[in-house]
């Protein structure tokens, strides 16, 4: 570690040594070793959070989740968990990886009745902004902006808050209660609320020309709630009524008119295409609603489909099932022009596309017919931004076009979001939400006010204990099947209790601890080679350092002559301890480094 | 000279004991190594309902006699997981940690028993019934005169079912759409074929006239040590209960590795994966089918053995496509008889 900074907003005991480092090395080494976190969106400090709840404090667990998305409980049921993906516990060898989604749900459900949050508010700064969307970017900008000393008005199109958490998810995963209580939360910090209030175009609606001058700054978080079209050709017997096919819905507008509380059915057969969350969503709504047969048609297959492996094993508990590469490209009606079937072609796996999943390539010739008597189409969604009242770039997607600061072509008028990026996940708007606060702020102030970097505390003796290694992943306990069916509101993850959430939370590697080597004080006695684990301790003749002055990888030595030092290799450690307990120079040191914010001078 | 290549086969079935016998006799000096989950060597896992007619011993059931691998050279390897395969270092990572280079990897690790996922709570409950230590704790549960209740079917369990009635055992089958799998029945030869299973002496319940399986419980003191409770209310007892709805491919070594997957590993008609050094050949895989235009599963051991060798051919320098050696039509024979290819085995 090297350019030492002095801390400047974090309380410690007197005798501890704290070090702020905005060294890339320092850097480097927190991005490639917490893969957790650099997983995050919206950057959740994972190993603080599971260590505060392995030892019983799940206030605190719950406040450094906040620190970084204001919906916590909320996330801990419903979140894509790309941290779970990235966790170095289910790496090839390691086991399953931690239930780090579902610990963050304790976090929340297991803090005091009487916790109380913490902001670390800033002085009013008497600037106004203007957030249009109430989802979850919106609401997390509204408040991160709040929190920094701003007079934020929140615009919602709907009559309540919350965006597609509320319309698009349905209770059974994210009960209503816990949403209001924690947008309550988010936004009690003076945000002024407006819903029902549309903005753009419009008879009623507010002008966002007449938000510019009437704001320092206007922010869009409008999301991306319009459905992406398929094209379907009509077979059959009858010609499409006009006006569609009753029986052919789209998923998000399916879901979103049944949380406005609009009377939705479904007919005995129900088929649903696409292979994201709302799919999965419609296919166990569908099952609520009394379908008696549901499947799920996706392009690829199971494997590929980017949604959690707990989603799908319930819905196929829900009797959903689900068939795997072909692609809608028709639907049949009867002489009464209801439908009976939809027709798919066949497919085979293609190669990996760029983002990570594997195309789909139609068979020619290979039409057949799936009997059904409901389609719902959920096979994604776009932005729609013909409700502006201005004039402002877009880019070759038609999404609104934003610079490094995150404004648009207009000035003073930023964007973020699904209604910048195209449809991502919850954590991501959050993520994105937060990034977008940050630019507003620092456009209104002038500068920055915060800024990211390296906290190292020492850490005097290992906070693992070998045999932790060896728990199982605890399996979110579940509401029994006899009892969801016909209850769109009874939630299906129950929660893990209080011994299963200290069990999950003890099997974390706690990556956020660096054991090092004082290679001066080694003698080389390799008795911690002798203990390891894994081949975790290794002799090199040296490390690479990269263009960006990152650490990169390590040359190791094949002969004695070689070696220049002995390394213990953070990608392979699982933080046992066993290495520091062996050592009989006590030349391994532990320190916990880790991002935190802190004012910039 | 070049050193002998690897080949490295995962399963010990029909299909890779198949291919590592055809593999020696092509490649003499090549180095096998054949892994398994399986504490025994290969034996014949249609042969088991026949520890219900006295047969207890596991090496009435090997195919071949242990000293076989040895002088054939195969390195047998037991009792070994395999958790991951990484195609592009081309190496098999076991559960202790080991990684096991190969030239060539052939997937035949077949399939395990489909457990519907809204049944899995019950897993406690129930009993399997697809190897041997299976078979002999349910032999050793099943007191004389006991009664099994079958949930779903399929040929393998209407099969055991054949074996109970006849051995003085009472046979509860709770038939559902897997009734009869792997075949595909119209609903009128369901119905003849349910009749037919009733006269053979099965107690047939309609799980759908029931409203469905509403939970497994464990009996009482003194009465039988499992009930299935059906929507309707009506109870079966049973002293053990078999789910048998079918097979379901064990691939989940493989998520990652970048081979096509879809319920199986996805194979060309030469048994093919798209990776060119790995090959699959049993229930694993999903063959292409250029006459259905659609990527199946065939089952039957004359199938799988033919995919065995087929792949082990392939895998030394031929390029032959799979033909299917098994008829796959049920038959009721004289009106009182169901005759299953399925259930055809030597």
């Amino acid at each position: 570690m090297s350019a030492v900074a002095e801390p400047q907003d974090q309380e410690a005991p007197p005798s501890t040594p704290i070090m702020h480092s905005e060294d890339p090395r320092d850097v480097g080494w927190v991005v490639q070793n917490i893969p957790c976190q650099s997983a995050c969106p919206a950057g959740t400090n994972v190993p603080a959070y599971i260590q505060a709840i392995a030892e019983g404090r799940h206030g605190e667990a719950y406040e450094i989740n906040r620190s970084a998305n204001v919906l916590p409980g909320v996330l801990g049921r419903i979140c894509s968990r790309p941290c779970e993906s990235a966790c170095r516990h289910g790496w090839p060898g390691n086991g399953e990886p931690v239930g780090i989604c579902n610990l963050k749900r304790s976090a929340a459900d297991l803090k005091s009745a009487g916790h109380r949050i913490t902001e670390r508010l800033y002085a009013p700064t008497g600037k106004r902004v203007a957030i249009v969307g109430a989802g979850p970017a919106g609401v997390a900008a509204a408040h991160d902006l709040s929190v920094l000393g701003h007079d934020v008005t929140l615009f919602e199109r709907e009559q309540h808050f919350g965006g597609m958490l509320r319309y698009g998810i349905p209770e059974f995963r994210l009960p209503r209660d816990i949403l209001d209580f924690e947008l309550h939360n988010a936004l009690r910090l003076g945000v002024e609320l407006r819903r029902g209030q549309a903005v753009g175009k419009g008879p009623d609606a507010v002008r966002v020309a007449d938000l510019l001058k009437g704001h320092d700054a206007v922010l869009l978080a409008a999301g991306c709630m319009a459905p992406q079209p398929l094209s379907l050709k009509v077979r059959g017997d009858a010609s499409e009524p006009p006006g569609g096919c009753p029986d052919v819905e789209h998923g998000l507008p399916f879901l979103m008119g049944l949380h406005r509380g609009e009377r939705r059915s479904v007919r005995r057969r129900v088929a649903v295409v696409g292979a994201g969350f709302t799919a999965l969503d419609c296919a166990r709504v569908a099952a609520r609603l009394g379908a008696h047969e549901v499947t799920i048609h996706i392009r690829t297959a199971e494997e590929y489909i980017p949604v959690t492996k707990e989603e799908i094993f319930e819905a196929k508990r829900e009797g959903v099932r689900i068939k795997g590469l072909r692609t809608p490209v028709g639907i049949v009606l009867d002489p009464e022009g209801r439908l009976s079937g939809v027709e798919f072609v066949q497919n085979r796996l293609g190669a990996w596309r760029k983002d990570g999943r594997r195309q789909a390539i139609a068979i020619e010739g290979s039409e057949f017919v799936e009997p059904c008597e409901t389609l719902l189409i959920a096979i994604g969604q776009k932005t729609v931004n013909d409700f502006l009242d201005i004039r402002i770039e877009l880019d070759q997607w038609q999404n609104v076009r934003i610079g490094e600061d995150g404004m648009t072509s207009a000035r003073g008028l930023f964007a973020c979001g699904d209604f910048v990026t195209g449809p991502t996940t919850v954590v991501e708007a959050i993520g994105r939400g937060r990034l977008a606060a940050q630019k507003v702020d620092a456009w209104l102030m002038g500068k920055p006010r915060r800024k990211r970097v390296v906290q190292i505390v020492p850490i005097q003796e290992p906070l693992r204990e070998r045999a932790f290694d060896f728990i199982g992943r605890q399996h979110m306990p579940t509401a029994p099947l006899h009892d969801r069916l016909g209850k769109n509101q009874l939630e299906v993850e129950l929660g893990l209790n209080t011994g299963q959430t200290t069990q999950e939370a003890r099997r974390c590697y706690l990556c956020n601890l660096h054991y090092q080597i004082d290679v001066d004080r080694c003698i080389y006695c390799r008795a911690c080679i002798e203990v390891a684990p894994r081949n975790c301790i290794k002799l090199v003749q040296g490390v690479e350092v990269q263009p960006d002055g990152t650490y990169g990888s390590l040359r190791e030595a094949r002969e004695w002559n070689q070696v220049g030092a002995i390394w213990i290799d953070n990608n392979e450690c699982i933080r046992c301890g066993a290495c520091f307990r062996a050592c009989p120079v006590n030349c391994i040191s532990i320190t916990r480094n880790e991002f935190v914010e802190i004012d910039t001078p | 000279m070049s050193a002998p290549r690897h080949h490295v086969i995962i399963g010990t079935g029909v299909a890779g004991n198949q291919a590592a016998r055809t593999l020696r006799q092509r490649e003499p000096e090549a180095r096998i190594s054949l892994l398994t989950l399986s504490a025994l060597p290969f034996y014949n896992r249609y042969d088991l309902p026949r520890v219900f007619r006295g047969v207890h011993d596991w090496r009435e059931f090997l195919v071949d006699p242990p000293a076989y691998y040895e002088q054939q050279r195969i390195g047998l390897r037991r009792c070994t997981r395999v958790v991951n395969v990484d195609a592009k270092r081309k190496v098999v990572m076991l559960e202790h940690n080991e990684e096991l280079p190969y030239d060539t990897l052939l997937v035949a690790s077949g399939g395990r028993a489909y457990l519907p996922e809204e049944l899995s709570e019950y897993q406690p409950l129930l009993d399997g019934f697809g190897s041997f230590e299976q078979a002999m704790a349910m032999r050793r549960k099943l007191p004389d005169g006991g009664t099994v209740a079958i949930l779903g079917g399929d040929m393998i369990g209407l099969d055991l079912a054949r074996t109970l009635i006849d051995t003085g055992h009472r046979v509860a089958l709770i038939a559902g759409k897997q009734t009869f799998w792997p075949h595909q029945e119209t609903p009128e030869q369901r119905q003849k074929l349910l009749q037919v299973l009733e006269r053979m002496g099965l107690d047939v319940l309609e799980a759908d006239d029931e409203g469905g399986i509403a939970s497994i419980e464990a009996g009482a003191r003194g009465f039988a040590t499992r009930r299935v409770v059906f929507g309707s209310g009506r109870e079966c007892p049973a002293d053990v209960v078999l789910p048998s709805f079918g097979l379901v491919p064990s691939v989940e070594f493989m998520l990652g590795s970048g081979i096509g997957i879809e319920r199986g590993l996805l194979v060309s008609p030469t048994l093919r994966t798209t990776d060119e050094s790995i090959l699959a050949a049993g229930d694993v895989c999903q063959i292409w089918s250029g006459e259905e235009r659609r990527y199946r599963f065939y089952y039957g051991w004359k199938n799988v053995r033919v995919m065995g060798e087929l792949a082990a051919r392939n895998l030394t320098g031929e390029d032959e496509t799979f033909e299917p050696a098994q008829d796959e039509t049920l038959h009721i024979e004289d009106g009182a008889t169901i005759h299953s290819p399925f259930w055809e085995y030597a």
